[in-house]
């Protein structure tokens, strides 16, 4: 049985080459990110500096927390396009709660996870109890936000003086020369890896994903279980939220940096599949390192801002091609 | 036929909308009995089967199992009560393996509340293997098996947990006449062993020779009950197609 097994993925491996689904075989993506590290560190000296690796990984942490919630709504068979304003509103709300006291600081964490749950409560209530579409319904809650969080503080921007030290190290402080951000970002990465792979929930997402009415047939409670993926999504985005908070203690609430669509990217990027079912959390941060990768190398070289975005566009299209063609290959 | 019944259903009705798809139906099924449903498409056997296996309620009627009234209100209810069905889409997740659609919605758990992978890929392995000999490499996605496999793992899955009534939808709609043959033999096999069995299907020849009795709907209705031994394909063949106008059902 066990020789069997073995020479039967063996064979599996060579011939479908690569196995793309939430288990199984190592996803190309990581000899894609090996290849890129090789390459960066040919083209820059400067590239493998610890400065430069530390800044790679902070640049991509903002943006991997959504891409992660969004891997995960994804494979449940849904979009949300509201946590790049669940970002920005959990942003101003952190600094509002005024972390310059413990007790603010405390608030300045909970409060905007909390109201990032919430929105994720809503957005799966209005999709999987209501049967919304995803994409039109987190629209809509992307602009309820909006509008929210303009309202709560008049359009002005938000500042916060005299920051406690702790919640300025949340975002800040470099324990063995890495910043807390990027720690944070490892850990839910393995957490959100084991929870897919091993846990009940993690199959029962992927089944829904995969066929929402077989699912609902063999007794998964497909309301429950979609629900919750909105949930992680609000609460992750929120949590990318607070750590800009933290970070920059200063909030201008129209300028908002589309998170959604670098996440959208970055999860594609990564094999998630726009169908549903199919996709991997730690693939995911994969692909946001390339990303990063790229953008960094391409500034180092000095190559303006508009060049960075046509190579991301390119990178993205190739990608979807090339699992579109393995998938269908199969 | 003395037994009890497992299940009994009694002035079942649903409605969609303003289109009535069963008007009153009665039905009832013994442990090791094999009962025949069969009736054009539209007849309501599809609808007759979704509200037995928990899909969706009925709007009117009374469902009782042992003897007790019984709410089916999503599948996990029906399985909770043992009905098992297998549906003729088959209901699997195609991106998820045979391990994995095995144990859907059942998953077994290490002491640590993780997945036990092992033991499931393990037992599904055993449960697939006894149903088809030749199915070997369990673990790729549903998607690139074939048909028979895919069969092969929604029965498999059926028959695996502690099930009383097994509800099959047209099993062998799909199946060669090998397969078929196979599901014969399952049915069999398990009507010995004292599971209910409602069988639903087109072929009236598969349904004479496998059934106790055969019920007959026609526009949500049942329009009459043979005992297999008792009747020919022709009086099955008229019920289906005439109903009620020529054939009177039997009195409750």
């Amino acid at each position: 049985m066990s020789a069997d097994h073995t020479a039967g993925t063996a064979a599996r491996a060579s011939s479908a080459a690569f196995q793309i689904d939430g288990r199984g075989v190592v996803s190309p993506i990581w000899l894609v990110l090996a290849v890129i590290i090789i390459a960066a560190a040919l083209i820059s000296d400067r590239f493998l500096s610890q400065a430069n690796l530390t800044a790679v990984l902070q640049q991509g942490v903002i943006t991997g927390l959504v891409a992660l919630g969004m891997t995960i709504v994804l494979i449940g068979g849904q979009f949300d396009l509201s946590t790049g304003t669940t970002v920005m509103m959990a942003a101003v709300v952190s600094l509002l709660m005024g972390p310059s006291t413990p007790a603010g600081v405390a608030l300045a964490i909970i409060v905007p996870l909390l109201l990032g749950a919430l929105v994720g409560l809503v957005n799966g209530w209005l999709v999987y109890r209501a049967g919304a579409n995803s994409i039109v319904a987190t629209i809509g809650m992307q602009f309820f936000l909006l509008g929210a969080t303009l309202a709560l503080v008049g359009g002005q921007h938000v500042r916060s003086e005299n920051m406690h030290a702790v919640f300025k190290g949340l975002a800040l402080s470099r324990p063995l020369g890495v910043p807390v951000p990027v720690f944070l970002f490892v850990a839910l990465v393995v957490l959100l890896a084991v929870m897919m792979r091993a846990t009940r929930l993690g199959r029962h997402i992927y089944a829904i994903g995969g066929d929402a009415e077989a699912a609902r047939r063999a007794g998964i409670d497909v309301v429950r279980t979609g629900t919750l993926t909105f949930v992680l999504a609000g609460v992750l985005a929120a949590l990318a939220g607070v750590i800009i908070a933290a970070m920059v203690g200063v909030i201008d609430p129209t300028a908002i940096a589309r998170y959604e669509f670098p996440a959208l990217t970055a999860a594609v990027l990564g094999g998630t599949s726009l169908a549903g079912g199919i996709g991997r959390p730690a693939d995911t941060a994969a692909a946001i390192l390339i990303v990063s990768i790229i953008t960094n190398v391409m500034t180092i070289l000095n190559y303006p801002f508009s060049h960075q975005l046509m190579v991301q566009g390119l990178v993205l299209a190739a990608a979807v091609a090339f699992y579109s063609q393995v998938r269908e290959g199969r | 036929m003395g037994t009890v019944k497992y299940i009994e259903l009694t002035g079942i009705r649903k409605q969609f909308g303003g289109v009535h798809a069963l008007r009153g139906v009665d039905l009832a099924v013994a442990q090791g009995e094999v009962v025949a449903l069969v009736g054009h498409n539209g007849a309501g056997k599809s609808v007759l089967v979704q509200i037995m296996a928990g899909v969706f309620p009925p709007s009117a009627g009374e469902m009782r199992v042992s003897g007790a009234a019984v709410a089916l209100n999503s599948p996990l209810d029906a399985r909770r009560h043992g009905v098992e069905t297998i549906f003729q889409t088959l209901a699997l997740a195609d991106n998820l393996d045979a391990p994995a659609n095995f144990f859907l919605g059942r998953e077994l758990r290490t002491r640590f509340g993780f997945l036990d992978q092992a033991r499931m890929r393990r037992e599904a392995a055993a449960a697939l293997t006894a149903l088809n000999p030749q199915f070997t490499d369990i673990e790729r996605p549903v998607r690139q098996m074939s048909g028979g496999q895919r069969q092969a793992i929604a029965i498999a899955r059926a028959i695996h947990f502690d099930v009383k009534l097994l509800i099959m939808d047209e099993p062998t709609a799909a199946l060669g006449p090998h397969e078929t043959a196979q599901v014969g033999a399952l049915i069999e096999r398990l009507k010995a062993k004292g599971i209910g069995i409602l069988l639903v299907s087109h072929d009236v020849r598969d349904v004479l020779r496998l059934a106790d009795r055969i019920v007959v709907m026609k526009g949500g209705e049942v329009v009459g009950t043979r005992v297999a031994r008792e009747t020919n394909e022709d009086e099955v063949v008229d019920l289906i197609i005439r109903g009620r106008r020529l054939a009177a059902p039997e009195p409750a």
